[in-house]
């Protein structure tokens, strides 16, 4: 039996692709399991300094398994939602930078899944959409709350309000995908672009990661006296000397990571 | 008791509020943010609607703000009885257990332009005109404009549009996220009307979720507006709707893959 979620080193990336392409990458119980240990052994392994994640096929995610959730009563729903919230949580404290590479359909947990990760970059074949009001539920992976916080309220209401999806060109002017890609381009430029970041400091960019995701949901003031505090501890790692040397020296850096 | 100011209309699950204050503006009078607070009240209660619609069409304007010719004479009472009133009308819209959509078929500003904010999702004409002209009478809004306009187009196009008191075109409102769509004004009424049947279409009790777990997200921080999603996801799940959805959903994909 192949491998639900397969994991492929790429240099310093993990490259963690959803491979249920017959079941358009349906994030059932089994498939979010799998990606929390996945997410897991990545967030300790040290050789890993970036994580992509897309889809296998035509599909990113096509969301929960809605023959899984039919028959659900409301307290088995709140286990899978909880389940599910966690893997999204798992995601965003992984400590290393997680790009989202869409490449096909990307609808309810799907869309949640991108959602947790850093930022979206998205092939032109693309699509997005929050379905669930379609089939009389809501978002319940935390959705509604980090739809609303990258697009704004409004933006987030209209999706999960009409259960409509848009294609990428649209999501890239609402601000949902950073950059778009033609398919055959996709994985190969979404690779360079985790490549540069990659050759960023790990600490700095674990520190940026982290204050930018918890800063933002605390008043200005405290966020910015946490960024004080992360900016000064960056002076304690090798990686600032190494930085700073190597700009004075007028050559690229090589960050030790320490 | 019928309205003096408004015109209530309700067609396939969608009600429409048309503001008709007979004149070229829709002035926030009085009698109209009762009116406004009445009507709400009613199509919230009314099982046949499923989304309410707001727009000042066919006329030219959506709505301006108050009566400046009686708010020059207001004191301070008067100005803060006003003020609360628009206040109370716009927390009514925020809690209404169904989507509000602001169709801007036109001039929309000052207190018009909050009116505006107090909607879930606005769908402008490219014949509106948006402004928040305060500024240039002395004043700033009362109807909770300074927070809620920074919290949808971001505080710097906020600023802009304070500071300046010019009127911004619907292209603009596109631009800084002020309206979700721009619709032509021909085809104007149609269009918002599809828009909003699209939406009607759905059950109502996950429409009433999402709106209120979608307003948390702007005072919560996001573990417990996560945890709060968490409940109204579950809760969901004892709907007659759901069962009913996701059957038919599984029916339909059966039927596509024998075919």
């Amino acid at each position: 039996m192949t491998r639900a979620v397969q994991v492929q080193h790429e240099g310093d990336i993990a490259l963690v692709r959803l491979n249920r392409p017959e079941a358009a990458n349906c994030l059932s119980g089994a498939m979010i399991q799998s990606l929390l240990e996945t997410f897991r052994k990545l967030k300790d392994d040290r050789e890993v300094k970036g994580v992509i994640i897309t889809g296998g096929g035509k599909f990113f995610c096509a969301g929960g398994d809605i023959g899984e959730m039919a028959a659900m009563s409301p307290m088995a729903a709140v286990e899978f939602a909880e389940l599910g919230q966690k893997l999204m949580f798992a995601i965003e404290r992984v400590g290393k930078p997680v790009l989202a590479v869409v490449n096909g359909h990307a609808l309810g947990g799907g869309l949640e899944l991108a959602l947790a990760c850093d930022f979206i970059v998205a092939s032109t074949a693309a699509f997005f959409a929050a379905p669930e009001i379609k089939l009389g539920i809501i978002p319940g992976f935390g959705g509604t709350q980090r739809l609303a916080r990258l697009v704004g309220k409004a933006k987030a209401k209209e999706l999960i309000f009409t259960g409509d999806s848009i294609n990428a060109a649209e999501a890239h002017a609402i601000g949902l995908v950073n950059r778009v890609y033609e398919p055959d381009q996709l994985l190969a430029q979404a690779l360079e672009l985790m490549q540069t970041i990659c050759s960023r400091g790990p600490l700095s960019l674990r520190m940026g990661k982290e204050i930018i995701d918890a800063g933002y949901d605390i008043d200005l003031a405290n966020a910015c006296l946490m960024e004080r505090d992360a900016f000064a501890l960056c002076f304690s790692t090798e990686d600032q000397k190494e930085g700073m040397g190597a700009f004075l020296e007028k050559r690229p850096a090589r960050f030790p990571g320490r | 008791m019928p309205y003096k100011k408004l015109h209530i209309e309700i067609i396939d699950r969608v009600g429409s509020i048309l503001m008709q204050s007979g004149s070229r503006f829709n002035k926030l009078s009085i009698t109209t943010l009762r009116e406004l607070k009445r009507a709400f009240g009613e199509l919230e209660a009314d099982p046949a609607v499923t989304v309410i619609v707001l727009s000042g069409y066919p006329g030219e304007s959506f709505a301006v703000g108050a009566d400046i010719a009686q708010m020059r004479d207001f004191g301070p009472a008067e100005g803060f009885a006003f003020a609360e009133l628009g206040q109370s009308l716009f927390a009514q819209m925020e809690e209404c257990g169904k989507p509000i959509i602001g169709a801007l078929n036109g001039i929309t500003m000052g207190g018009g332009c909050d009116l505006a904010l107090a909607c879930d999702i606005r769908l402008g004409s490219d014949a509106l005109l948006f402004a928040h002209p305060g500024a240039k009478l002395g004043i700033i809004t009362g109807f909770c404009g300074t927070q809620k306009l920074p919290r949808l187009v971001g505080k710097n196009f906020a600023r802009e549009i304070f500071m300046t008191s010019d009127p911004y075109t619907a292209a603009d409102g596109l631009r800084m996220g002020f309206i979700n769509r721009l619709f032509p004004a021909a085809s104007f009424w149609d269009d918002v009307v599809a828009f909003a049947g699209r939406i009607a279409a759905h059950p109502v009790e996950p429409l009433l979720y999402g709106k209120k777990i979608i307003n948390a997200s702007e005072d919560v921080e996001l573990k417990s507006g996560c945890v709060m999603e968490l409940g109204a996801f579950s809760s969901l799940f004892a709907t007659e709707a759901r069962a009913e959805k996701m059957q038919s959903f599984l029916n339909r994909k059966k039927n596509h893959g024998t075919r």
